[in-house]
């Protein structure tokens, strides 16, 4: 394993000067948020907070962990320069191999136990994130563990949830996401609560796995451990069967009732706009909070990319979605999920492209959940990780006419996109497209598809050769 | 000293005034257990002028922006207990 827990983790970012320590005490009401999200937008280095206002100097906030491509590589034990394209290759071929967890009788998370009368939410030095949030948010940087009580598949999210009152958070799971849906099937018919519980400031991998958009009864854990190429530590919970990360900093268990509900959100989101409503989320009764000696609260100032979110779902998202293109026969070369584009905007290359290719992709990404809503689709000669290449490969191959393909559905839009009116929003109305960026199969190479004027395009083997042959004579470095 | 709440509303014009309702609050006391929530029964004014004797409240749009003047709140009791409602309802009076 890469890092046994968040402490070793922070350790290594400290040695390459990815985390500041921040000694001056901080307010966890906006101010904290405001830090975080100026850290983002200038790509500055994690922040662990040592000083809360309000609070003892034992609880500590953490945030950014995988908020830049170096933070990535390193929680992957990888050298922080690492190109983005080898850490897609590098991230791929570890999830081939998933690794089992294993469970242990105790861990760093069982070192206080409150449970029953002993649960106040407030102990906890949760900060409110953003002006005009609903409330204090406890999970953004979470993983959040539930139970199919038919199957025994054990599912990880990444699911926010902000304090009710000191024994209730509410959330807000999608309507679509696993957790969801595992409620809407398994517990709400019989009127029974699910138990569930967030795991805050584990190991980065298994906050990683947790964004990741994995299989119905697929367990995340097994490829927290595939990323680590160790297995994952689970503890059994106090309150319920479910198993977290057992050194995780804090672990918060309850029940999310079936049939109760109170008002949740908004909240700033990963699309970059506090782009949904306040709510009826879903009700947790806290019914134990476990932590750590001095406790670590991971937390995501959320908001215009990149941020750990943006740079996660990269990864995640993309390897996800060239698997999915390869079972549906698209002749993929390579996905890549800008962070700017928040899942939003994918580039597809492929090896041979044209109106079909490109309405199929769009088609695939919005069948069933439609987070994505923009695709481009490029030629092999373009490297969808260069977004130089894609921008000019998308201004002057896509038609503005015939190239682009738009794909409409109702029920499973994006329901946090800012530019669907509120009624989409409400409704999960959307739309999707393609914007078909390669030549047409019918074109003739030798007349119709124009030369590239480049370099590898333009000139002969032999003269790039000698140029290449001759650049530093030439002057250059 | 008045003591000051929030809660969010789809309209602001639709939040009845004069009469009781039943409204979550939360409860924007300084310290640690600021934002708290419960549910209260309360009557609410648009002019804190007309209830002198109420604390404010500070209204936000269901998409969390803020009211330009806070209204005055007087909370008759707290009610226990959580909305009677599935997961995902809509909450907010039209």
């Amino acid at each position: 394993m890469a890092f046994k827990d968040l402490r070793q983790f922070i350790t290594a970012l400290e040695k390459t000067g990815d985390v500041v320590k921040i000694k001056q005490e901080v307010d966890w009401d906006l101010e904290l948020g405001a830090i975080g999200r100026r850290a983002y937008e200038l790509s500055q280095p994690a922040q662990w907070f040592q000083k809360i206002r309000d609070y003892p100097p034992e609880y500590t906030i953490f945030n950014g962990s995988l908020g830049t491509w170096r933070r990535l590589s390193i929680a992957l034990g990888l050298p922080p320069e690492t190109p983005i394209r080898e850490l897609y290759a590098e991230y791929d071929r570890r999830e081939q191999k998933p690794v089992k967890p294993v469970v242990v009788k105790t861990g760093g998370c069982k070192e206080n136990i409150r449970v029953g009368d002993k649960v106040d939410l407030y102990q906890l030095p949760t900060p409110m994130l953003h002006e005009g949030d609903g409330g204090r948010y406890l999970g953004t940087w979470d993983v959040v563990v539930s139970k199919d009580p038919e199957t025994g598949w054990s599912n990880w999210g990444m699911y926010r949830f902000m304090i009710h009152d000191k024994t209730t958070l509410t959330g807000y799971p999608a309507p679509f996401s696993h957790l969801a849906m595992m409620l809407s099937r398994r517990y709400i018919p019989k009127k029974q609560p699910m138990p569930i519980a967030i795991a805050i400031g584990c190991e980065p991998l298994c906050h990683m796995v947790a964004t990741a958009g994995y299989g119905i009864n697929v367990d995340e854990a097994d490829y927290a451990g595939a990323l680590g190429q160790a297995p994952v530590e689970l503890v059994k919970c106090e309150t319920s069967d479910l198993l977290v990360p057992a050194h995780s900093e804090i672990v918060i268990e309850g029940e999310i009732a079936p049939d109760k509900t109170a008002p949740e959100g908004p909240f700033g989101e990963y699309p970059g706009y506090r782009s949904g409503q306040t709510g009826g989320g879903l009700l947790c009764q806290v019914k134990a909070i476990t932590y750590r000696t001095n406790p670590i609260m991971t937390v995501i100032a959320l908001g215009v990319p990149p941020d750990d979110s943006s740079i996660a779902a990269s990864l995640t998202a993309g390897l996800a979605m060239k698997r999915r293109l390869v079972r549906h026969n698209i002749p993929v070369t390579d996905v890549y999920v800008p962070p700017e584009g928040v899942t939003h905007l994918i580039v597809v290359g492929v090896k041979k492209g044209g109106a079909d290719v490109a309405r199929q992709i769009i088609e695939i990404f919005t069948a069933r959940r439609a987070m994505t809503s923009k695709v481009i689709v490029v030629d092999e000669d373009v490297d969808p990780f260069n977004m130089a290449e894609v921008l000019h490969a998308f201004a002057v191959k896509c038609h503005p006419g015939k190239g682009i393909h738009v794909t409409t559905f109702e029920g499973r839009a994006n329901a946090l996109t800012p530019c669907y009116s509120p009624e989409e929003r409400r409704k999960l109305s959307g739309a999707g497209v393609a914007f078909d960026a390669t030549w047409p199969l019918d074109w003739d190479p030798n007349t119709d598809v124009p030369v590239k004027s480049s370099f590898t395009g333009t000139f002969s083997k032999e003269t790039q050769e000698k140029v290449i042959k001759n650049w530093k004579k030439y002057g250059f470095k | 000293m008045k003591k000051e709440y929030v809660t969010f509303v789809r309209d602001f014009k639709s939040l009845p005034q004069g009469k009781e309702i039943e409204i979550t609050i939360r409860d924007l006391t300084p310290g640690p257990r600021k934002y708290d929530a419960k549910i209260v029964k309360a009557v609410v004014s648009e002019d804190p002028a007309r209830m002198p004797e109420g604390d404010l409240l500070w209204l936000r749009s269901a998409t969390g922006v803020l009211s330009a003047k806070p209204w005055a709140i007087q909370v008759k009791g707290e009610v226990k207990g959580f909305l009677n409602l599935p997961p995902y309802s809509s909450l907010l009076r039209t």
